[in-house]
Order: structure tokens, then sequence, then C-alpha cells
């Protein structure tokens, strides 16, 4: 018989406004941390330890906090808002003030997307003032690296994933578009080396395994979406994974490419496993949407925790297949 | 002076001195003077002539003499070895066939004592040193055998019935080899062994006959020790027949030779004990064209009218009816006769299911056996046989006999190729069905017959399969390394799944809170997800708020009957049946009451009558229980709805209780169940709401409604509902006036010649003896008894139905019981005096 569904293991209560994003610092010596972005503008810093929330911090003018992330080095928080500008904090010592922002211009909902090139620059993609454009600028120099916008019309851009290639090739963008159609761009080329239309409906999230060369979207029908990259950097489309009920709102692969995580619309976060997308449980807990998920970067991987946060203004923090001893 | 009389004189000597002289010397010569007329070898002091003179005439009386004298002091004298040397070969050594029938008689004559022991050992070395082949070589040689038809008669008697005389005689001292389950093999051999000569005998030119074995197999076999005898010699002569024309020849002749009257029963032993049609067909011939018995036997008795053989059996006789040409035409009458026999509506009715079952297996198996041109030869008669034979499948109320009817439909019609369709129905796969099927393809059952004189082909046979079992193991190992280029990735089969059951589909709308509204609902709402939910949450809405419920409970009713389906809904019908008996509970009169009035009101489909009679049913059912777990509603409707409860707070008791159970010493262990309550019985006061209005209108036929007539279905289940009634009705002050108008309404429909109706019937007569008080039964009951009594005797020796048999006899017993505890009551006695 199969065991029965998990419960969290604790759940974390106060932000007082639905959790659009959520995303884990838990360096090895340091106190673990949970950043948390909300509808109403905050931005908590959850200590993992205690259970509570370490810090507030008030920007974006109370308007909703859509994305937040941590950059490797020191103790930087970078956030962006629906006021249309990402912000970058200083958290040092207990401090919480902007000592940078860039104004992207976008009103839609895409999130950022950050990659470390170096451990000092990085690069950040981000929707632009258009409608189908996309923007990378090198940071922290605001240099702008390029500008995307595809020949066709598309719709808006919804989700945004930003990788480098083993291969040796520049920097390339995922990138789901709004009448569903998913495409691989060059970013230093400007060119777009795929597109494919992955699904019906406007794409809400996609997440890309670089390791393995597979990703997998969702959009707000009842399936997920699976594909792969071949050697020609061509998107193929894979089979696809059939939920109970449509709408999903955040896809994430955990580090060592063996779990997928779904937050539904339908209250519960689903886990697959990411080699054969076979549903392995249903987490339910949350009485509202599930917005966002973070798989924990724990270094023992027996710690590893998975946060789910919701529009009922809960985060849940679920430990499952932690090792393998327990799971066979 | 001529041997004969010579030989008298010398014998009558013999006899003299064995029967008055003392003297050992005297006796002994005596008795080698009779050994030399039994030996045939050189040194032998008589002629060839004398031997045969006296073996002719006087060996039979020599033994009885000697059988005589068994009480005689010279036996008491003489030691064993010179027993053995000259008193045991004139048993052995004469001709088998008198020695037999002396030792026989004498075995059966004397009374136990150290005489009788000896002869029982002569009888065993006898039997041992395989005369019994002999003596049936013996009548095989002689074309007109020595003696009168009365002793070839009695010798046929003595052979066959040898277990008997013994086991009689000598029980509980008898002798292993006496016993049936060794004789009966050993007379085969020796059956075998005596065939086997006049096999050689005929290659050498040599006239025989096997008259005699022909009879003693037939005796034996309808004696009832087929079994025995023909497992050893079936296997043998299938081996001998398969290149030897000879052995062929002299089976058949064998077979020829069996009395008519015995013929059945060798005919159906060996037809059971042969494994393949082939060996069937070697061994027996085309005896079914030549001799009448046989034809009758292997086409008709068999296949028509008896129902027990195993389908092995069949394969074997219709597969040996269609191996050859000239006994097609047997296949095609077989299949003419079968195929009425199955569409017989009569046939379907009345004979019992299992017969049926075996019909059908015939009906497949030989339209299997049919080549195409003979089917287009037989297409009509095929047809009418399916479409006629089907109706009256379908019609029946039995499931079996529908599922039966289904199945054999299917299989013909996909034989038949009319105009490229098919029939196809939905039916349940089971054993049965299953194995319906796989008639159809022909069997593979020619699998080679073990050589037992060829030890190599054994050895052969028996390697094959490692090395098939070798290359199928390692063919899916290669298979699964090539599918699986990354199997050095970590796989995901240490990632055991969760328990996902409660991932279910989501409903937007919520359910509705209060009766009223879910009831407005359902009478108006065509929002398939609001219904949905309405349905849902009406058990528990009831359940929770009596009052509400009362008021409206008869309207709620009449819209929960009159629902249909719209919305395929999962689980309908057990969600709109809990929710009527919910309000039949609830409200019982009133909802009863309207209830049965509709049971008999024009307008319902049948699926309603059955409806609210299952609704009556569970209802009257619930009532009848103890009322403590009347609040607790039932759990499985709300559990999707609490998403905030993860785990099953029953599970998390149940652990809770284990554990402080294995920490608890335990003293003593007391009751540890709760004391039940005792609570008043809600069915008793309302038990006449539920019975008696059903028994009204049952024969005024509606044009829509014919409870009598076609409407058997319904009928059957208002019989089976009123016997529920009856018997939760026990310990009710009205059981008594209920038991007898139940009574009188059976005594309508005792003979339906529907069983299901049938069964109905006897099951509400058991509940009423099981109900009604019995005094009662005695005293207001007494005149029905009588009949129902002959009846139910009637029901219990003939009805075709096993189920309705043994119903009857369930129903005599619980009367005679019932009957006998009045009686032997001695206050019940005085009560009524």
């Amino acid at each position: 018989m199969s065991r029965p569904a998990p419960c969290p293991i604790y759940t974390l209560r106060g932000a007082g406004a639905p959790l659009n994003t959520l995303h884990f610092r838990c360096p090895g010596g340091d106190t673990p941390l949970l950043f948390s972005g909300s509808a109403k503008g905050a931005i908590h810093i959850w200590n993992l330890n205690s259970r509570r929330a370490e810090m507030v911090v008030e920007g974006h003018c109370g308007n909703s906090v859509i994305w937040v992330s941590t950059l490797r080095s020191g103790d930087s928080l970078m956030s962006q808002g629906r006021d249309m500008q990402v912000c970058l904090w200083d958290l040092k010592e207990g401090r919480s003030e902007a000592v940078d922002s860039v104004w992207t211009g976008s009103v839609g909902f895409c999130q950022c997307s950050l990659l470390e090139t170096s451990p000092s620059n990085y690069l950040l993609a981000f929707a632009g003032s258009q409608t189908e454009e996309i923007k990378i600028i090198e940071m922290p120099s605001k240099n702008p690296v390029s500008t995307l916008i595809p020949d066709t019309k598309l719709g808006m851009v919804m989700c945004i994933k930003l990788w480098k290639s083993d291969s040796g090739l520049g920097p390339l963008l995922f990138a789901g578009y709004e009448d569903g159609s998913l495409l691989l761009w060059d970013v230093t080329q400007r060119s777009e080396l795929s597109h494919v239309k992955a699904h019906p409906e406007p794409i809400m999230c996609l997440t890309f395994d670089p390791r393995h060369l597979r990703g997998v979207s969702g959009s707000c029908e009842k399936k997920l979406s699976s594909w792969m990259l071949d050697n020609q950097n061509n998107i193929q489309l894979q089979d696809c994974v059939m939920l109970v009920n449509p709408g999903v709102s955040q896809l994430r692969i955990r580090d060592d490419s063996r779990l997928l995580a779904s937050a539904g619309w339908d209250h519960r976060v689903r886990v697959f496993s990411w080699k054969k997308l076979q549903p392995l449980a249903v987490l339910q807990y949350h009485t509202d949407m599930v917005l966002s998920l973070a798989f924990s970067d724990h270094q023992d991987p027996r710690q590893r925790l998975l946060a789910a946060g919701s529009k009922d203004q809960r985060i849940s923090l679920w430990s499952i297949y932690n090792e393998r001893a327990d799971t066979g | 002076m001529e041997p004969g009389s010579e030989v008298r004189l010398r014998v009558a000597q013999c006899f003299r001195t064995l029967s008055s002289s003392t003297d050992h010397g005297d006796i002994i010569d005596a008795l080698k003077t009779l050994n030399s007329y039994l030996n045939d070898g050189a040194e032998s002091r008589t002629t060839s002539a004398e031997r045969e003179e006296f073996r002719r005439s006087h060996y039979s009386r020599t033994l009885r003499v000697l059988v005589g004298q068994l009480q005689a002091d010279w036996m008491h004298s003489l030691s064993a070895a010179q027993l053995s040397q000259v008193w045991d070969p004139l048993f052995l050594k004469g001709p088998p066939d008198q020695a037999l029938l002396v030792l026989m008689e004498a075995v059966s004559e004397l009374s136990p004592s150290t005489g009788l022991d000896r002869l029982v050992c002569i009888t065993e070395r006898f039997l041992q040193s395989g005369h019994l082949a002999d003596l049936l070589w013996s009548f095989c040689l002689q074309p007109a055998p020595s003696g009168s038809p009365q002793l070839r008669e009695t010798l046929l008697a003595r052979l066959t019935s040898l277990p008997d005389i013994t086991a009689n005689k000598l029980h509980p001292n008898n002798r292993a080899l006496f016993v049936p389950q060794r004789y009966y093999p050993l007379l085969a051999l020796e059956m075998l062994a005596a065939l086997e000569r006049t096999c050689q005998a005929l290659r050498g030119g040599t006239d025989c006959s096997s008259t005699f074995v022909a009879q003693t197999l037939g005796k034996v076999c309808v004696q009832g020790h087929s079994g025995p005898v023909l497992a050893v010699m079936a296997p043998r002569l299938a081996v001998c027949t398969r290149s030897d024309m000879v052995w062929q020849r002299v089976c058949w002749k064998l077979l020829e030779n069996v009395p008519e009257r015995w013929m059945e029963s060798v005919l159906t032993g060996l037809v059971q004990a042969v494994k393949s049609p082939d060996a069937f067909s070697r061994i027996v011939g085309n005896l079914v064209l030549t001799n009448k018995k046989a034809h009758f036997v292997l086409t008709h008795k068999v296949l028509l009218l008896q129902y027990k053989y195993e389908t092995p059996v069949l394969r074997t006789l219709l597969g040996y009816l269609a191996s050859d040409s000239d006994r097609r035409p047997l296949l095609i009458q077989v299949v003419r006769s079968v195929s009425q026999a199955w569409a017989n509506p009569s046939a379907v009715k009345h004979t019992p299911l299992e017969q049926q079952l075996y019909v059908s297996k015939t009906l497949l198996l030989t339209v299997s056996l049919l080549t195409d041109s003979e089917l287009q030869e037989l297409r009509s008669d095929l047809l009418q046989c399916m479409l006629g034979g089907m109706q009256s499948h379908l019609d029946s109320s039995v499931v079996r006999i529908r599922t039966m009817g289904m199945v054999v439909g299917e299989c013909l019609s996909s034989r038949m190729e009319i105009n490229g369709t098919k029939l196809k129905f939905e039916y349940k796969q089971n054993e049965e069905t299953r194995e319906l099927l796989s008639l159809m393809t022909p069997s593979m059952c020619t699998e080679p017959e073990p050589e037992p004189a060829d030890g190599a082909e054994f050895a052969e046979e028996t390697r094959e399969p490692s090395t098939h079992r070798s290359t199928s193991q390692s063919r899916p190992a290669s298979q699964r390394s090539k599918s699986d280029p990354d199997s050095d990735l970590d796989s995901d089969d240490d990632l055991t799944p969760y328990d996902m059951s409660g991932d279910q589909e989501m409903s937007r709308a919520s359910p509705p809170r209060y009766l009223r509204d879910c009831l407005e609902t359902l009478i108006s709402s065509e929002d398939s997800e609001r219904v949905e939910l309405s349905l849902r949450v009406a058990e528990s809405l009831v359940r929770r708020n009596v009052f509400a419920a009362k008021e409206i409970s008869v309207q709620m009713t009449k819209v929960l009957l009159h629902m249909e389906d719209k919305y395929s809904i999962d689980g309908f019908l057990a969600l709109r049946q809990a929710a009527m008996v919910a309000l039949t509970v609830i409200d019982s009169v009133p909802v009863t009451q309207y209830l049965t009035t509709e049971f008999y009101s024009l307008n319902y489909s049948l699926r309603q009558r059955l409806d609210i009679l299952e609704v009556l049913a569970l209802a009257a059912q619930e009532l009848s229980k103890p009322a403590s777990d009347k609040t607790t509603p039932s759990t499985s409707t709300t559990s999707e709805l609490t998403s905030y409860q993860t785990n099953n707070p029953a599970d998390w008791r149940q652990v809770v209780d284990k554990r402080i159970q294995s920490k608890t010493k335990l003293i003593s262990k007391g009751s540890t169940q709760p004391v039940t309550k005792a609570a008043p019985n809600r069915y008793a006061p309302v038990a006449g709401y539920f019975f008696f209005p059903l028994l009204r209108n049952y024969d005024k036929p509606e044009v829509t409604f014919d409870l009598l007539g076609s409407d058997q279905l319904v009928l059957g289940r208002l019989i089976h509902t009123l016997g529920l009634f009856m018997h939760l009705a026990v310990n009710a002050p009205i059981a008594a006036q209920m038991g007898a108008a139940l009574l009188d309404f059976l005594w309508a429909v005792r003979y339906h010649a529907d069983q299901m109706v049938r069964r109905g019937v006897l099951f509400a007569v058991c509940s009423v003896f099981l109900s009604v008080p019995s005094q009662s039964l005695l005293v207001d009951l007494s005149e029905q008894l009588f009949e129902t009594r002959t009846w139910l005797a009637d029901v219990a020796e003939g009805d075709p139905d096993a189920d309705c048999r043994s119903l009857a006899v369930q129903s005599l017993v619980l009367l005679d019981k019932s009957l006998k505890k009045q009686l032997q009551d001695p206050t019940a006695l005085s009560l009524e005096s």
C-alpha cells in the first residue's frame, strides 16, 4: 500500500498578503533564510531556525513584489515589483536600504531572470516596456546587452529563463509568450534559435534543467508540456503530463534533477519525478491558489526543503524525498 | 485299457488315499501322482493323452477333494516345504479357469480357518503369477470354448467381482492385492497381455477371438470400475495403435465384441481416459457407424442427456467425430441437434444451469470444428438457432444464462460472418466466459503422447523447455539495456509515490447548507455542478435536520424518485438511493405510503419500481438495527471538502490505542467491547406500512406494468423484498399477520416459471418460518402448513434449479424445527388446551 499523503513540517504565517515569490538562501554556516515577496509590497526574511520573520523590507511603495532573488556573493537582495522597478538591497549588518534600482517599464507579471557570469558581474533579463520586448542588461554597470523582439506578434512576455550552456555558446534565454509560444533566444546574436507552440493558452511558467537539456512549461490548462533541446538547439516537444485540475503558477526542479514540483491553482502542490515525470505526491494544505514554490539550497541533502507560498497568505514547508533510504 | 478309464481309476485311488489314509508316504505319493498329470516336462511319467484327459474331466474334482481335505490330519502334519512342493502346484499349474472357479467357490464357502488362509495365499499367488492372462488367453484361443455358457457366465462373474467376494469374506483381514484399487489395474494389465498375445498369434496366422476379453472389459466397466481399468489400458492402447495395424484391428474387434448392454460404460470410460481425439479414433475406429448403441451414446446421450463430463472429454469426442470423412455427417447431425437443444426456450427455462452451460460448450466446440463449406450448408439452421436461442437466453432473469447467451451469440456470429457484421455484447469477463470463448480456438491438445518404450524422447522433451527458458530470460535483459541508454543516471525507482487518492477535481460551487436549498437545486437547477453537490450532501442534510426533513419528506422523495442522471454524476444511483433511504428512515409513515402507492401506479419504468423496492428494503434494514449509530453521516461525501485535514483521524486514534495497549500491562482482560445499549426497535411499529400496501394490487395488470405477466423481474424482487420485511419483523407483534398474508400471496406464484421468482418465493417462505412465532404458526396457519409442506417437498425433489432445491430443503428444516419446538414445549400445549 502506498504511504499516506505527506504533511507540511511547519508553516509560516503572518505575511498578511498573498505570497508571489519565494527564495531560499541557506549557506553552510549561517542561518538558513527564506525570502518571500508579498502582494502588498513587503519582502519578509524568515529565519528558518526560529521560524519567525527576522526582517520585513518594505519597498516598491506598496506595489506587489513579484520576484526576489539573492546574489551568490554577499548580502545583496534583488526584488522586482509591480512599480516597474528592480531594486538591489544591501542587507549587511541588519541594514535594509535600496542601493540601486533599474526601471523596467514592464506592466506585466513576468519575473526577471538572473545569470551570474562572474563573481562580480551578472546578467539580468526582464520584460521591457513594449509588448514583446525582453531586455538583458549587465549588472552592476547597467549596460544594455541586447533587446529581443520577435518578428511575429506573440503577445506579452509571460516568463523568461536565462541560462548558459556548457557548449560555449553565449547566454541563451527561453521565453514563454501570451499565445503559448516558446522561444529560445541567443542573447548575444539577438537571434531566435527555435520556436515552438507549446500550449494553446498563455504560458504561465517554465523551468529548465541545463544538465539534461530538458524543460517543462505550464499554462492555465490541465497539462504540463515537457520539451528538450537537441544538438542543433531546436526545442523538441515531448510527452505531456496531465493534471487533475487546470492552472499552474510555478514550476521548480530540485537542484539534484530528481524532482519537479508544480504550484497548482487548485491549492495543491504536485511533485513528479523529473526523469520520467511520474506523479509522486500531491501536497494538500493550502486553501487557495499556490502562487510560488522554491526548493532550498541546503548543502546537506537531508535538510532540503520545499516551500510553497499561497494566496491564502501562508507559506508551507515540506520535507520529502530527502533521503534515498527513506524513499525506498 | 483305454487311457480315459485308466486315468479315472488312478485318480479315484488317489482320492481314496487322501480321504482315508493316515500314512504320510501314501499321501505324498498320491499327491505326486496327481501332480504328474500336470507336469509337461520330458521326465513326466504320463502321456499327453492322459494329461489332456485329466485336465478336461478330473481337474476340478481333484481340487474340490483337496479343498474338502483341508481340515484333514495330513494337512497339518505335512511340512510347509512339502506342501509347497506337492500341494500348491496342483492349483497353480492346472487350467486357470477351473482353478479360479474352485478357489472362489471355496473362499466364499469356508469359514475363517487356517485352511481358508491357505487358500487365500494360493489365490494371491495365482493372481501374482499372471494366471489371469493365461485364463483370458485360453479363451482367446479356442473358438468354441470348453464348458457351457453358464460356466462362462459364472467365470466372468467371479473374475470381475473377485474384490467383492474376498472383501465380504475376509474383512477386515483382506489382502492388499484384492482391494479394487490394486485388483482392477492388475486385471487391466492382464487383459493387455492377452491382447498382446492375440496380436502375436494373428501375426503368426492363428485365428483368435477377443470375445471373452471384451466381455470381461464390459462387465468390469458396467460395475463402475471403468476408471482404474481404462486408466491403465487407454494410454497403452493409444501408443500401440499408433503404428501397428494389427493392434488397431484387435482394438476395433475388441470394442465390437463388447456386448451391447455394456457398451455405454466402456465408451464413456474410454472417452474420459483417452487424452486426444486421434487416440480415441485409433482405438475405437468407426464403431460409431456400425454399432447402434455406440452411435446413440456418442452422438446423443453424452452430448445432450448427460452433462457431467469435463470439457476435454467433449473435445475428444467431437474431435473424434470430425476427424474422419465417414464420421463427418455425424458431426453435422450433432450440430443440428445441439443447436436445437441450445435454442429451445423451454430448455432454457426448465433445465439446470449446468446442463445449459454444457450444451453451450458442446455447441461452440462443434461449430469451431466445422469447415467453411459445412458452415454454408448449415447456415440457415445456425442462424435460426442463434436468433431464437439468443432471445430466450437474454430473456432469462439469471445473469449467468444471459451471459452465456451473449458469449455464444458472439462466437456464432463471428464464425458465420453474416455480411461481415459481428455481434458484440458488453459483459463482465469471468472464468466461465473466458472458458467459453477459448473453446472457439482449436485446441492444441495434440501434444505428443508419452512413449513409454522410448526414453530418449522423454529426455529430449524435458531438456528443451530449459533452453527455451534461458533464451527468454536473456532477451528481456538485453532489451532493457537497449531501451535505457542512460540507466547509469539515478533512476526514479527509489522514489515511491505517496497516496494520491485525495487528488480530485475541484468544484467551484459550494454545497448547499439548508435542506430547502438542496431540494430547490434538485428541482430546478440546470447547473450540473450544483446539482451534483446537492445530491452529494442530500443524505447528510436529511439526517442532520430531522424536523426540516419531515416537512418536505414526501416532496423530496418524489423529486428524487423522478430524478434522472442528466449529468452522468459519479455514483448517481447510490447517492440518490442513500438520500431516499434517509428520508424513509426519518419519516417512515408518509414516505412509505407514498412509495408503496407509486409502486403500483402508471408511468414508471422498471428501474424506478426496482428502486422503490430497494429503498424500502434498505430503510427497513436500517430501522431494524439498533438506533445507536443513526447520527453518523456517511463520511465519504465530506472527505474531499476538508482539505485541511490531511490525515484520517481514525488512523491516529488507532495508532494511539495501539501504543497505549503495548505500554499497558493487562492483569485480566475484561470485556473490551462496549456494552450494547438496548434501544427500541424502530421497525416494529411501522412494519405494516412497509409490508401490506405492496400486497394490495399485484394481480391488477396495468397497461405499462403486468406483474404476473412479463414483468417477472420486478415480481421476483417484490417477493424477495417482502420476504426481507418479514424477516426483519421478527419479534414484532404484527409478524403473525404478516406471515399469514405473505403465505397467502405466495400460494398464487409458488410454481412460477421463472427461477428468480421461485427463489424469491422460497426465501420469503423461509423468512416466514423464521419470523412468525412458532405458536401462531401452529395455531393460525395450521391449515396452510400441510399444503406448504407437500409443496416444499416437491420442490426440494424436482426443481431444476439447484438453489431452489436447497432453499426448499432449508425451509423444510426450519419448519420442522419450529414445529418441534412448539410441540415439545409443555407450557405451550397447556396454553392451547
